[in-house]
């Protein structure tokens, strides 16, 4: 491990060499800044890992089955497990996605669930990310670049190789894939995941497309070359929003979606890759209901437990919120990306007071989290090793079948004492080694 | 990836002319800095009349501070390389990372550079990762549609300066044959009346000499 941190600042050359990057919009203007990367890994135990990836399976599997179940049948709803309000309020349900079943009936194909672990070892799980999780392609070429720079670190510790990621996305999109070529859809290089987007394009060795390549006729996508001629698309890794993907169908003013393409895609032509309307599932308001998801669709108890979350929507939630806000984390469930969440205990009484009344109002609006405390890794500042707040954002992949990469994005606050570790905030990142025994 | 889209089309095009653009300047300012060392120190005065550009640049330090390091002047070289670096950023599953970073190295030194006290040592380095670029796009893009167009892009580049910064008919007879061969590799419309328009042009010193504008005008169009 002394040999990989002594090479900490040549790797930091590679990743910037590399262009590991993302941008980040600030006084609306687009900056590109470097992701910065602590050579020190988290690791995870062979016998850790096998819980998690049991938990993760299982979740992600009963997330895909509730996400079949709400876009037909709900008898989630029926039965009365899911209030009928959660369903209608959430801004990620899509009536346009009704009735729709995507190729090999999966819908999260590519699932990013953020966890934590407290003092005591367990897993939290802190949400669920359905829609469009990035982050794979950090520890990805980082870990490339860590055995260039120190392979004696990897003859030394029975590490399991993370570099399949591109070879399991690959075999989950020629899974699901209509006859045709594999795109990674992109919203151009402005988006803050670029690199990520023209990263796996290259390792999976698909086109990256941005709308103008792409056209839909007799209810097929096109993707259209510099002479003119024209390839079937089979698979859409899409990387921007439902709500951009198609204007003939979503937000009218879309200029970066494809005309046609949810036809396309209704009528089994192309898979898309999230399915659109994910956003039901993944929904903070909805991440409550997981567990009781877990229990419904597959009778088994859940393996990974959530973070203990309160509903103000309930009533008996909404009272201990309203007693307990002082020292607890308060969630907009409409926000990502580490915006919209409020640690009671770093509010003014003034602040507090007005947090109050916007929850009574908007009960719906929030969810309220006991705060975990949850472990601090070392990370190296100035040649000494701090404590840092981190999460684990673990990757799962459904097509043939479920697998969790072993491996993640490990995020971590570059700040003491805070708890956010978003890359938008500051945040850096580490590798995530699973060790093999 | 193997299927081009017209817009990776133009990228690449543009590529090709922006690091190429970027590289002929680094070389041929290197001229132009040994004279304003001791002998005239406004001798970059010369290389701004062959490219067209206007005498903003009050001294000599000006200009090396400025034409070269700022990226807020359009005509720049960093802002030649930033432009390359927009089209390269793109094209990553084309290009792979393996070259694209190459371009990111050039802008990255260059960058870096913008203290130091020995400008032409940054160029050379600058140089050196662009021919890195080139050595690493011939061997790593698969590709052939796609190496084509980026060194169509580039000879006209090459080209366009070779004439405007007088270069000797020889070199410019040599690089004309380059951008034919590659023109002759991709299929535009109208390429053949003007890859042999341009070999009449270039068929002898005096005839080229006779038609710099002529030519500088064909190779606004050829790649359109």
């Amino acid at each position: 491990m002394r040999d990989l941190i002594a090479h900490a600042d040549s790797i930091n050359h590679l990743l910037s060499r590399y262009g590991v990057k993302f941008g980040i919009y600030k006084n609306n203007t687009f900056h590109e800044q470097l992701f910065p990367f602590d050579a020190l890994p988290r690791i995870i135990t062979h016998d850790e890992f096998v819980q998690l990836d049991k938990g993760l399976r299982q979740r992600v599997d009963a997330l895909n089955m509730f996400l079949a179940d709400i876009y037909h049948e709900k008898k989630i709803v029926r039965d009365g497990v899911l209030p009928t309000e959660f369903l209608y309020a959430s801004k990620g349900y899509l009536p346009e996605c009704e009735g729709i079943m995507p190729p090999a009936g999966i819908y999260s194909h590519i699932s990013g669930i953020d966890l934590v672990q407290a003092k005591d070892k367990s897993w939290y799980i802190l949400e669920d990310n359905l829609r469009i999780p990035s982050g794979a392609s950090y520890p990805l070429i980082a870990r490339e670049l860590c055995r260039r720079a120190s392979p004696q670190t990897f003859r030394q510790n029975d590490i399991v190789d993370n570099r399949n990621y591109a070879d399991m996305l690959r075999d989950m999109m020629d899974y699901v894939s209509a006859p045709g070529m594999r795109v990674i859809l992109t919203p151009g290089r402005y988006n803050a995941a670029y690199f990520e987007h023209s990263y796996l394009a290259e390792r999976t060795d698909s086109a990256l497309a941005s709308n103008a390549d792409l056209y839909v006729e007799d209810n097929k996508v096109y993707y259209r070359d510099y002479l003119g001629q024209a390839q079937r698309v089979g698979v859409i890794y899409r990387r921007l929003s439902d709500e951009y993907l198609d204007p003939l169908t979503f937000l009218p003013e879309s200029l970066i979606g494809v005309p046609g393409l949810m036809n396309a895609y209704r009528a089994g032509n192309v898979a898309i890759v999230n399915a659109p309307g994910n956003g039901v599932a993944d929904d903070k308001g909805i991440y409550y209901f997981v567990p009781k998801m877990i229990k419904y669709y597959l009778g088994e108890e859940p393996i990974l437990h959530n973070a203990p979350t309160y509903l103000p929507f309930y009533e008996e939630d909404y009272k201990y919120v309203m007693e307990n806000l002082h020292k607890l984390v308060v969630k907009d469930v409409s926000e990502a990306g580490g915006y919209g969440v409020v640690f009671g205990s770093n509010l003014t009484s003034e602040k507090l007071e007005a947090l109050r009344e916007t929850i009574k109002r908007e009960p719906r609006r929030f969810i309220a989290q006991e705060v975990i405390d949850f472990i601090d890794l070392p990370i190296m500042e100035d040649g000494q090793q701090v404590p840092r707040k981190a999460d684990l954002r673990a990757f799962v992949l459904s097509g043939r079948e479920t697998r969790v990469w072993p491996s993640g994005l490990t995020r971590f606050s570059r700040q003491p004492d805070s708890f956010v570790v978003n890359s938008s905030q500051g945040g850096g990142f580490k590798d995530t080694w699973v060790l093999s025994r | 990836m193997g299927i081009i889209s017209v817009e990776k089309s133009s990228r690449l095009i543009w590529l090709g002319r922006y690091t190429e653009r970027a590289f002929t300047i680094s070389r041929a300012l290197s001229r132009y800095f040994d004279e304003m060392i001791d002998h005239d120190e406004y001798a970059y005065r010369g290389f701004l009349d062959c490219l067209g550009l206007p005498y903003i640049y009050g001294s000599r330090d000006a200009f090396i501070r400025t034409y070269i390091f700022d990226e807020n002047d359009p005509n720049s070289l960093m802002s030649q390389l930033v432009r390359a670096m927009d089209n390269a950023i793109v094209m990553r599953e084309e290009l792979t990372s393996d070259t694209l970073c190459y371009v990111q190295m050039a802008l990255d030194t260059l960058k870096q550079g913008r203290e130091d006290s020995a400008p032409m040592l940054v160029l050379q380095q600058v140089v050196d990762d662009l021919f890195a670029f080139w050595g690493s796009a011939d061997d790593n893009v698969a590709n052939e549609d796609c190496r084509n167009l980026m060194k169509c892009g580039k000879y006209v580049e090459r080209l366009d300066l070779y004439v405007r910064l007088g270069y000797p008919y020889r070199e410019v007879e040599k690089e004309t044959h380059k951008l034919l061969n590659r023109l002759n590799k991709v299929r535009f419309a109208h390429r053949e009346q003007d890859a042999q328009k341009l070999l009449e042009l270039t068929a002898d010193e005096a005839t080229y000499k006779a038609n710099k504008q002529r030519i500088m005008t064909l190779l606004c169009t050829v790649l359109s």
